[in-house]
């Protein structure tokens, strides 16, 4: 094999002539001056068809009266989002995501900040039990949804056999609107705590040990350190976590989906559910968009409250 | 041009007629060697029957098929929006009842007409007239024909024979009876199990399936004459408040959140006297791998309501892509016609799919074979008295279908009916689309 060196042109200094006989052609030219431009374009040319087009397309659409195989488009203005007051599945959708993201979150990051206390301490066995602790995240949520939903089962599912064994009286589950919402954020707490877990976990970590020693030596006990020291340092990890951890579960689907379809009725249906009815069912592409819409603005919303939120902690 | 064709086409038959014995092989199967088409299938059990026969077609025909089948609700989504992309969809499942209007309107479906009567492309021992008539018109939208049927579909009322003849109950004659009965069994422990009396799907949309027999059977209909929405009326207001009280009082807990899998799986644990949904779903009852009732069970017509006995007919068809070109066409109809032809009709029937054609069920193979005689004659009989118009007669079914299904929640879990359905009615009224 030749040297390397050979291969790679003398640096372009020199006189006039020189410069000439080993010029770059004008397309290096360009790029050696547009860098900046050049070298990004073909990841900012994919995300523009990925991305950008199908966005601008959906907000079109909005806008628009379309079933889809049925004629083009047609404007309606904001035909659509005037629909969406008028339309008492809105309304059902936006309280089921409240009522099922706000318990969900809530108790994930009450749950998932207590165990990344337990785990950050020396014990036997803590990898085992932490790798055993992370398994439902890790598993892929649409078969999980599916045995959960076997599970879930009041007549035949072992949910109830469990209980029943016990002595106690079996629940409907998912099969009473009373009961669903709480059954859907069990299985969705169950899912998820892990991940608030390790993200908080690495964040305990990283915390500083003078203020613990300072603060034993004082005379602190083990609630009065985690109240006034731990929480204080944890409190901007939480909120990314929740942060991280409410993108998904405010517009939650797969596992909605699997196990409910929404039901029974519309007692589970999200707002997002619904928009997924709306353009996939009934093919209503238009005001399925608008809905769809409706959720990212919520979604955007919730997440600038909580970055405001965080930055402000940070600041602290 | 096309008038030209059809009267071509008219004599063709005419001469197809007087000489089928010349006819008779008269299609050349290599005629498109060569050719590659792609069928859109449901996970269905007929797609279980052809798909592993398909290499014989091909070794026939010279053409290659592939096929590629989705679960039911996937199927439907994947099958619009490749069809509305103008995707390779050569041929493809579908429910006429459910999608013929949309998928018309959207000029998806092609006319067979000219493909049944041509003899070069059809065989003349192929026999259109032998599948059932009702079946026939129900695969066709503006007089035109748009599929050929593979699954001939109806609901029937499954009992557990056993337990019938232990408690000496008899089959349910009329709706008042079959509420008796779903009442006697319902807490009977039986085998250290606790019964329930029925079993009926009750989750939303996917329970108006069955809840139509229901319906027709009290008097109600989805529209009035008229074709403003029909179910603020005494009788549709009776049937979603007897389907609803059966389920509740006398059905499996958690009755709102019962699919047909959720349903027969109740049936098939031997929890429950009876279940009535579709026919089809004898080979799941009878199969002893899966299922602790088999060889235990009966089957009957629907009970007569107030109006009578309706029971609804339903049909899977296969259908040709109107966005393929003319030699894929051509070849998808050779496909579709060799997967209908009588020997794989009679093959699917005695795979458990209740067959299209009149031949196959009369023939003395099947009859041989025939391990349940009820069911093959409350299947013929539901066949003569069904009613076709198993959906609201509408574009956009889906979205009817949907507030059909809060009723029968609603009705189920033992709201005010009424008031439920009149809110319905005025919904569906601002809804249909035509």
């Amino acid at each position: 094999m030749p040297p390397l060196r050979e291969q790679i042109p003398a640096p372009r200094v020199g006189t006039k002539t020189t410069v000439m006989k080993t010029a770059p052609s004008a397309l290096s030219r360009f790029m050696d001056r547009h860098q900046a431009l050049v070298y990004p374009a073909p990841a900012v040319i994919a995300l523009f068809f990925i991305v950008i087009i199908p966005i601008a397309y959906n907000l079109y659409l909005t806008f628009t009266k379309w079933t889809i195989g049925l004629g083009q488009p047609r404007f309606i203005g904001l035909g659509n989002f005037i629909e969406l007051f008028s339309d008492e599945r809105v309304l059902n959708g936006v309280k089921v995501m409240v009522y099922f993201s706000g318990l969900s979150l809530s108790l994930e990051l009450a749950l998932g900040l207590l165990i990344a206390v337990y785990f950050n301490r020396e014990f036997k066995g803590s990898e085992i039990v932490q790798a055993i602790y992370i398994f439902p995240f890790a598993a892929t949520p649409v078969a999980v949804a599916l045995i959960w939903r076997i599970m879930l089962n009041p007549e035949i599912g072992v949910m109830n056999y469990l209980l029943r064994s016990v002595g106690l009286p079996g629940s409907l589950w998912v099969s009473s609107p009373l009961t669903v919402i709480p059954a859907l954020v069990m299985v969705d707490v169950w899912k998820w705590t892990p991940m608030i877990t390790l993200i908080v976990l690495a964040g305990l970590k990283s915390l500083p040990h003078d203020p613990y020693e300072a603060a034993r030596i004082d005379g602190a006990n083990t609630f009065q350190i985690f109240w006034h020291i731990t929480l204080p340092l944890i409190w901007p990890v939480l909120i990314a976590a929740l942060m991280l951890r409410s993108l998904d579960n405010l517009k939650e689907f797969d596992m909605i989906y699997t196990i409910t379809q929404g039901g029974p009725g519309i007692s589970s249906e999200t707002l997002y559910l619904y928009s997924y009815t709306v353009g996939f069912s009934f093919f209503k592409a238009g005001y399925g968009s608008a809905l769809m819409v409706v959720v990212f603005l919520i979604v955007l919303a919730f997440n600038m409250v909580m970055n405001r939120i965080r930055l402000r902690a940070q600041d602290l | 041009m096309k008038r030209r064709m059809v009267c071509l086409s008219l004599v063709a038959l005419v001469f197809v007629g007087a000489f089928s014995s010349i006819a008779l092989g008269a299609v050349n199967w290599k005629q498109l060697q060569g050719t590659e088409i792609r069928f859109l299938m449901n996970k269905h059990p007929f797609t279980t029957f052809i798909e592993p026969k398909v290499p014989e077609f091909e070794k026939l025909t010279g053409i290659k098929v592939t096929i590629e089948a989705f679960p039911e609700d996937q199927y439907r989504n994947k099958r619009t929006i490749e069809l509305n992309a103008g995707g390779k969809v050569d041929g493809y499942m579908i429910m006429p009842g459910q999608d013929d209007l949309h998928y018309w309107k959207a000029g998806w479906l092609q006319p067979m007409d000219g493909y049944n009567s041509d003899p070069t492309l059809t065989e003349a021992d192929w026999n259109f007239k032998d599948f059932f008539p009702s079946f026939a018109k129900a695969s066709s939208v503006d007089g035109k024909l748009i599929g050929i049927v593979i699954n001939a579909e109806t609901s029937l009322l499954a009992y557990r024979k056993d337990l019938f003849t232990k408690f000496k109950v008899k089959v349910p004659q009329t709706m008042k009876e079959l509420e008796q009965t779903a009442k006697f069994f319902y807490g009977k422990e039986v085998d250290g199990k606790k019964m329930v009396g029925i079993t009926l799907r009750g989750k939303g949309a996917a329970a108006t399936s069955q809840w139509v027999d229901f319906l027709y059977s009290f008097g109600g209909s989805w529209t009035t004459p008229q074709g403003k929405s029909n179910f603020a009326s005494s009788q549709s207001i009776a049937a979603f408040k007897f389907y609803g009280d059966l389920l509740r009082n006398y059905g499996p807990q958690g009755g709102t959140m019962l699919h047909w899998a959720e349903s027969t799986s109740m049936f098939m644990e031997g929890k429950a006297a009876m279940i009535y949904d579709a026919n089809v779903f004898k080979a799941l009852y009878e199969n002893p791998k899966e299922s602790k009732v088999a060889g235990k069970v009966g089957y009957a017509v629907i009970p007569a309501g107030p109006a009578g006995r309706l029971p609804h007919v339903s049909n899977w068809s296969l259908s040709i892509g109107k966005t393929s070109t003319p030699e894929r066409q051509k070849a998808a109809w050779l496909f579709i016609q060799w997967a209908t032809n009588k020997n794989n009709s009679l093959g699917a029937l005695l795979a458990g799919v209740p067959a299209g054609r009149a031949s196959a069920w009369t023939s003395k193979e099947y009859k041989s074979k025939d391990d349940h005689p009820d069911w093959t004659s409350s299947t013929m009989k539901s066949f003569e008295i069904g009613q076709p118009q198993w959906n609201p007669p509408v574009i956009n079914v889906p979205e009817i279908r949907d507030i059909t299904g809060q009723v029968i929640v609603d009705a189920i879990e033992g709201k005010d009916v009424a008031a439920s359905a009149k809110k319905a009615a005025e919904l569906m009224d601002k809804k249909m689309e035509r």
